[in-house]
């Protein structure tokens, strides 16, 4: 009996020290999807002379919101973190190779990101249709959708160097 | 308050608008496996020994897949405000030089040009920053595949200072051209991406070059003889210069005798301000001008001998 309450004892110790670590709260969860750091890519390919083909997961509370979310992803991925490498395309550094280049430009990365912002300006979606399948998750409130874009990763760059927030190759020279 | 930012903002004008470090040259070269392997090479004999070079200049003219990387590359890379010296219109250029060079006299009384043996061997295709490239189209069953390998190599320290290198895609469709392109526009950002970590590194630390210090045989003293007040070795007062001048002191001597020693990872700075007031960009040339005076100043005489923007030799003794 003595044997058998401690074996219990020690996998209910085990069971609480164990869960926290595993646990994420819907709170944080949502952080997570929210977070600017939390892009979910999937290349496709290697893009035309200048630009970049991906495909990209967004948020949303109905699937044009998603839609939009994953657009703007899509243009802070290559601009903040890079695109990872695969389906024969090698891995993309980020525009911005500065650390915490988003913080210390906040300003100007507001209105680039506001709602009908110039990033728009570098994105093109290679399917207008609503996403459908596999790329169209209902979740308990609101929508997970994927798309395919393609983004003008050339233009974004020059853009950003112009504006003094990325810096070029030959800056210095 | 406003008369400083005034000054800072003058100050930082000039340095934007004077301030130009020296850009270093980049080159697309294919490797020496990339031309052996080919068949572009040229063997001879030295005293007994087989060697081995590759044929640059036929590898240029000969094979369209090469032409056609190096193009895309260079496009990429002006774009980048990097314009390519090209391998083959350099080579062109030095055959025409060279050829000029033999047959152009004075007017007035047709003396030839001064040219001594070193600088007929001075006259080859050079560059700061070389882009060893290698591709190979490899088949698998009816698919084929690029595998590229691209490094960015210092001229004169050796080092690597960017590179990439992967295999595509297979696919039975596309053409080994279109396979040749997507590979290189696939890998060229990360490739500048490795480029502009060496700029930043080399404009927060300095540029890195290499000074080697020989000595003259018939100078009659070395790098053990004593000078100055306090009878120092010469080769102590050079390496108290170099701890003195380079940024953060950073160097390494990575070899030394009494007549010669090795400075390595010799971090100069990439800008000064020159007796006019003016910011000049620094070379191991300017660098190792300001030793030369040093050494002039402790009655030592000698010759500077330049090899490129980051390598320089001082040879003392005499002019």
């Amino acid at each position: 009996m003595r044997k058998v309450l401690l074996g219990f004892t020690v996998a209910v110790l085990a069971m609480v020290m164990v869960l926290p670590a595993n646990a994420q709260t819907r709170k944080e969860r949502k952080i997570l999807w929210n977070s600017q750091y939390n892009y979910e890519i999937e290349p496709v390919g290697v893009g035309q002379d200048g630009t970049k083909v991906f495909k990209v997961w967004g948020y949303g509370k109905d699937v044009g919101a998603a839609v939009m979310n994953a657009k703007e992803a899509a243009v802070a991925a290559c601009i903040f973190k890079g695109l990872p490498g695969g389906a024969g395309s090698a891995p993309t550094p980020p525009i911005c190779s500065q650390p915490n280049a988003e913080q210390i430009h906040a300003d100007y990365f507001d209105k680039f990101f506001e709602v009908g912002g110039k990033y728009l300006q570098y994105i093109a979606v290679t399917n207008d249709a609503d996403p459908s399948g596999e790329d169209r998750i209902k979740m308990k409130k609101g929508y997970k959708v994927a798309i395919y874009v393609q983004v003008m990763y050339d233009a974004l760059r020059k853009q950003l160097e112009a504006d003094g927030i990325a810096r070029r190759l030959d800056s210095g020279f | 308050m406003k008369r400083l930012l005034l000054s800072i903002s003058l100050l930082a004008l000039a340095v934007i608008a004077f301030g130009q470090a020296k850009k270093p040259i980049i080159m697309v070269v294919p490797s020496d496996q990339y031309c052996i392997s080919r068949g572009y090479k040229m063997e001879f004999n030295n005293q007994g020994l087989k060697q081995v070079l590759p044929d640059y200049k036929t590898a240029l003219q000969t094979d369209p897949d090469l032409r056609l990387v190096i193009t895309k590359m260079g496009q990429i890379m002006a774009d980048r405000g990097f314009p390519l010296k090209d391998l083959e219109q350099e080579l062109k250029n030095l055959e025409q030089e060279r050829a000029e060079s033999s047959m152009l006299t004075s007017s007035s009384s047709g003396s030839e040009m001064a040219e001594s043996p070193i600088d007929a061997l001075k006259r080859v295709a050079k560059a700061d920053i070389i882009m060893d490239l290698d591709f190979e189209v490899k088949r698998q069953g009816p698919q084929k595949y690029i595998v590229f390998n691209l490094k960015g190599l210092d001229a004169y320290t050796a080092k690597q200072v960017s590179g990439v290198a992967g295999a595509g895609n297979p696919s039975t469709a596309a053409s080994p051209e279109l396979l040749l392109e997507e590979a290189v526009l696939s890998h060229m950002d990360n490739f500048n991406a490795g480029l502009m970590r060496h700029f930043e590194d080399m404009f927060a630390n300095g540029r890195e070059v290499k000074v080697q210090i020989k000595v003259w045989s018939n100078w009659g003293q070395n790098l053990e003889s004593e000078f100055g007040s306090d009878g120092k070795e010469l080769s102590e007062l050079i390496e108290d210069w170099f701890a003195d001048n380079c940024v953060q002191g950073r160097f390494s001597l990575s070899d030394a005798t009494e007549n010669f020693m090795k400075f390595e990872q010799v971090r100069i700075p990439m800008m000064r301000t020159d007796d006019k007031g003016r910011q000049r960009a620094v070379d191991s040339r300017s660098f190792v001008i300001d030793l030369r005076k040093y050494l002039n100043g402790l009655g030592v005489p000698s010759k500077l001998y330049l090899r490129g923007l980051g390598e320089a030799w001082l040879i003392l003794g005499e002019k």
